[in-house]
């Protein structure tokens, strides 16, 4: 017995000596990533990382395919997770005291100025580069083989973005969250528009019935409040994390990021040892589709992730933290007076990144608040399953021809988006031109719906010149980003004080 | 792969992430306040003699101060810039370390009231620029009150007499304007005043955007707008109606002393000091200023008023007070004059009472002449109308006009208003028979143009029956 020796006091010192060199082999327990054995283990044995492959394809880590887009947005969205952690030990979700506890944060919380513009900055990023991404995703036809659900759920993750973003905005309880939060119970209440005219608004108000459940009450009050706080705390990160799982989860198990199929490396790949043979078997859990290493071809073009991927994210995670810290050291997120019911703010402005929706309402409420988004959405969520040529995958703009046709649709749609503004804001609409035209003469036709007609036609028209359904796909979606970028801009830009129009807030009549 | 790439982006992010945090946690530790506080500090040491003012002196502590008041809803942390506000060797120094100025800090001291209950302000705030909350951009709706306004603070919580017993007046000379200057005979307050402006409740704790600030000269807030729109109210809102009643740049900044303490809120009541006195019941002559004479001025002389573009009456005028017995002068009052300016001031529009308009009517009798003028005797209007035309058109078209609107440009009044065509026949032949003393409208009687009473009695027969061509403007 030769432990018999050992005393346990001796034993207990001993531990305590290796303690270091113990804990960190109890948590990476395949060693230090030396060999390739150890690199592929500790991606795979990871909790953290084992979302990743063991091996990534080069084209993965080829900058101006992928630009970081996703990975920017993910990051983001922790940021924002982690200060709005810190934002919630100070913030009192009360009318009495949402304004107060909001001061006390700029004023005299240690950092949490900083955290409260890292908070708001991060969560607006991420709206941005949530759209980006989608639009990276879509120009590379990365909606095909397999992806096609991945898209869908990636348009649930935009709607909570905006969600989360417009209800973080009604928090602080100053005029711009009150007044919002009246312009978007008025969308919400739209409907209203569509059940008026067919005079059954008595017996269903389905648009009366939103804005009460949206607001617990017929003005904004602390029910609202109390609402939106578990809304923007709560239930949208419970779904965002949840679709966020289940995206990634698809990512992984569809192959990882989309490539060429006849992909060249502009450097020669280092050669990598033998993990992946062609006569091993994988459980279950590593099955995935598309073309896995293990598939003889394209092996040579694949990389350990451990190192080569996760210093390309820790590089991305970086850039992303330093951008975000320099912009809040700059710019201050907007606090302006106590909500105040009586005194409407002119113009009243939904969060920018609403206005190009705002800019539509006020044509229709109904089809500018309600019927137009949901047909963008749900036209987004079906281009995957419209367009179903396989081939092209993972090039941008699939071909010189996807290139020319979504070129094409940038100039003709941005001339005809900006005519019809210009039609609008010099001459007015229907209402101005014959004052008792019937209402729902103006909720089918006004310059909302007259572009998405023009835009759907425009798509049309290029499937059946190019004979391809991917070129259609081009077309709508660019049609579609395009819009979303003129009318924010003429929302928040060029409408002023009653929603008139002036080429910049500098010519505002100054209340 | 991109090996050096991902690198360079690593390294050039890190570093400035790394310089970024350096310099954020500088700002974060290097408040404004803390920079006061140490030039306090040293000023404190110089001034400080004996061992217990030393000790003071170097105990001055550098965290954020501030005071809770439960009661008040409030948290102020003016004191960790005017740090000296209680301290007796500051009496000569600099602001914001200057002691406070009185003997107000022993009867209001700071731990029990703050600052901003009476300076306003953003007590919250820990930097001047948002503190003082003047700067618009600062979207402070209550920024700190200047000095020559600030009795009106007092007055949450004193009355006005124990404020004038104790130096601050100008709380009641704002008053004694504003009752003089016959603000209530256009604007509300409590529910009781005229309707032609908007009503003044709460006015003194308005939010900021409640006013127009674009013609304003000085800062953007409510109390320069107040004292600018009272030295020149259409320089500051164009369209305003309101009458220029002030001549002294002072009588400006006394009227808006008193504006200023007609607040929406209410101070708790340990902190109320009012005292319930009766209250005077005020006379005839007080209530004609208060509700008329804004208007109708003295009540000698007619004026055309370039506002309303419509004559005013002389309603003190003897001959009109010879026509106008008391009981017509309380229907004028309390049911107004319609399609005219003159509000209908009975309890429950205006809100005057009875006894108040009793008040006014007997005050205006005062300067009735003892002689009654001679009587028509008529209770209908009977005259030929056809020759009433005629006496019309060369007599009385050159100033009521050929349509008899009177209106802009024409001495005249409107002769198709309800204010004719509801008025008793004796007193419009009076009216037209002896003249309106101090206006344009001489005599035709006897006594000037010299018109029969037959001719009266046509003519005004004739104005009877004309109808508007086109609605009275207002």
């Amino acid at each position: 017995m030769e432990n018999s020796k050992e005393t346990g006091i001796k034993k207990l010192l001993e531990n305590i000596k290796k303690l270091k060199s113990s804990m960190a082999a109890s948590y990476i327990r395949e060693g230090k990533p030396e060999s390739d054995m150890s690199r592929a283990a500790v991606m795979f044995n990871n909790f953290f990382l084992h979302f990743q492959g063991v091996k990534t394809h080069l084209n993965t880590l080829r900058p101006t395919y992928t630009f970081g887009l996703g990975l920017i947005a993910l990051f983001l969205l922790v940021f924002t997770t982690i200060s709005g952690f810190l934002l919630m030990i100070y913030y009192n979700p009360s009318i009495e005291h949402a304004y107060n506890t909001v001061k006390d944060i700029r004023y005299v919380v240690f950092g949490g100025d900083l955290t409260r513009n890292i908070h708001k900055w991060a969560g607006e990023g991420m709206l941005i580069f949530v759209i980006l991404h989608m639009a990276r995703v879509l120009y590379t036809g990365s909606y095909k083989r397999g992806r096609e659900f991945n898209w869908v759920i990636g348009i649930v993750l935009l709607s909570l973005t905006f969600v989360l973003n417009f209800t973080g905005y009604l928090l602080p309880w100053d005029q711009l969250s009150y007044w919002a939060l009246v312009i978007g119970s008025n969308i919400a209440q739209s409907p209203k528009e569509i059940t008026d005219i067919l005079g059954i608004t008595k017996f269903f108000d389905i648009g009366g019935f939103q804005k009460e459940l949206l607001l617990g009450g017929t003005i904004p009050g602390k029910e609202t409040l109390t609402r939106v706080y578990f809304l923007h705390i709560m239930l949208l990160p419970l779904f965002l994390f949840t679709f966020l799982g289940a995206h990634f989860w698809r990512v992984r198990k569809d192959g990882g990021l989309t490539k060429p199929d006849d992909f060249v490396p502009s450097i020669s790949p280092e050669k990598m040892g033998g993990i992946f043979t062609t006569h091993k078997t994988y459980g279950l859990m590593a099955l995935a589709r598309g073309k896995t290493p293990a598939v003889d071809r394209d092996v040579e073009n694949t990389v350990l992730s451990w190192p080569h991927l996760l210093r390309a994210e820790t590089a991305v995670f970086m850039l992303t933290l330093a951008g975000v810290l320099i912009y809040s050291y700059f710019v201050s997120a907007p606090l302006k007076e106590l909500a105040a019911p009586l005194i409407p703010e002119n113009p009243a402005k939904a969060p920018w990144y609403f206005l190009g929706l705002q800019e539509l309402v006020s044509y229709s409420a109904f089809m500018g608040g309600i019927a137009l988004p949901s047909l963008a959405l749900l036209g987004l969520g079906l281009i995957p399953y419209l367009d179903r040529e396989q081939d092209h995958v993972g090039v941008w703009f699939s071909s010189r021809q996807g290139l020319y046709v979504t070129i094409t649709s940038f100039i003709v749609g941005t001339a005809v988006l900006i005519g019809i503004l210009v039609i609008v804001i010099n001459f007015g609409w229907f209402r101005n031109w014959w004052p008792d035209v019937p209402q729902v003469l103006i909720t089918l036709v006004n310059p909302g719906t007259i572009w998405v007609a023009f835009t759907i036609a425009w798509s049309v028209l290029v499937i059946n010149r190019t004979d391809s359904t991917r070129m259609g796909a081009l077309a709508l979606f660019t049609l579609f980003l395009l819009s979303f970028l003129i009318l924010t801009y003429v929302g928040t830009e060029l409408r002023g004080p009653n929603w008139e129009f002036y080429w910049s807030r500098s010519q505002w009549p100054v209340h | 792969m991109y090996q050096r790439f991902y690198t360079a982006l690593l390294i050039v992010s890190s570093v400035a992430l790394f310089i970024f945090t350096l310099m954020a946690g500088y700002r974060e530790i290097t408040p404004d306040y803390k920079s006061y506080k140490s030039e306090y500090r040293d000023l404190f040491r110089s001034k400080a003699t004996g061992e217990f003012m030393k000790k003071k002196a170097e105990s001055i502590d550098f965290s954020v101060q501030q005071v809770y008041l439960g009661k008040l809803n409030r948290i102020d942390r003016c004191i960790n810039c005017h740090l000296g506000v209680e301290n007796p060797l500051m009496e000569d120094a600099e602001v914001p370390f200057k002691m406070h100025s009185g003997n107000y800090l022993e009867t209001h001291p700071v731990a029990e009231f703050g600052c901003t209950v009476c300076h306003y302000g953003q007590g919250r705030a820990t930097n001047a620029e948002d503190a003082h909350g003047t700067d618009r951009e600062t979207h402070w709706d209550w920024p700190i009150l200047p000095l020559k306004y600030i009795d009106s603070a007092c007055a949450q919580c004193h009355d006005q007499e124990m404020l004038a017993e104790n130096g601050a007046d100008r709380v009641l000379r704002g008053e004694k304007q504003f009752v003089e200057k016959g603000c209530r005979g256009c604007h509300k307050v409590n529910g009781i005043g005229g309707v032609l402006g908007k009503a003044l409740d709460g006015i003194g704790t308005q939010p900021r955007a409640y006013f127009p600030m674009r013609y304003v000269q000085g800062d953007k807030t409510a109390y320069t707008w107040l004292k600018e729109h009272f030295d020149d109210p259409r320089s500051i809102v164009p369209e305003s109606e309101m009458r220029i009643v002030l001549l002294k740049d002072e009588d400006a900044d006394l009227l808006t002393t008193y504006i200023l303490t007609i607040r929406a809120d209410e101070m708790p009541r340990d902190y109320r000091r009012i005292r319930t006195g009766t209250q005077e019941v005020p006379g005839g002559e007080e209530l004609y200023k208060m509700y008329c004479i804004a208007c109708h001025t003295t009540g000698k002389y007619s004026v055309y008023d370039e506002i309303f573009k419509r004559t005013i009456p002389a309603i003190m005028n003897p001959t009109f007070l010879r026509v106008a017995d008391d009981n017509q002068l309380r229907r004028f009052i309390e049911d107004g004059r319609a399609n005219t300016q003159m509000t209908d001031w009975k309890e429950d529009a205006a809100g005057l009472t009875d006894d108040e308009i009793g008040r006014i009517v007997e005050f205006l009798a005062k300067s009735r002449p003892a002689k009654r003028g001679k009587l028509f005797g008529r209770s209908i209007f009977d005259g030929d109308t056809a020759r009433g035309r005629d006496i019309y058109e060369t007599r009385c078209a050159l100033c009521h006009g050929e349509d008899g609107m009177g209106g802009k440009n024409r001495l005249g009044i409107s002769l198709v208003t309800p204010v004719v065509k509801e008025a008793d026949p004796e007193f419009l032949l009076q009216t037209v028979r002896d003249g309106r003393e101090g206006t344009p409208m001489i005599p035709f009687g006897s006594s000037g143009i010299n018109l029969s009473d037959q001719d009266i009695l046509d003519v005004v027969g004739y104005v009877r029956t004309i109808k508007p061509t086109a609605s009275p403007k207002e």
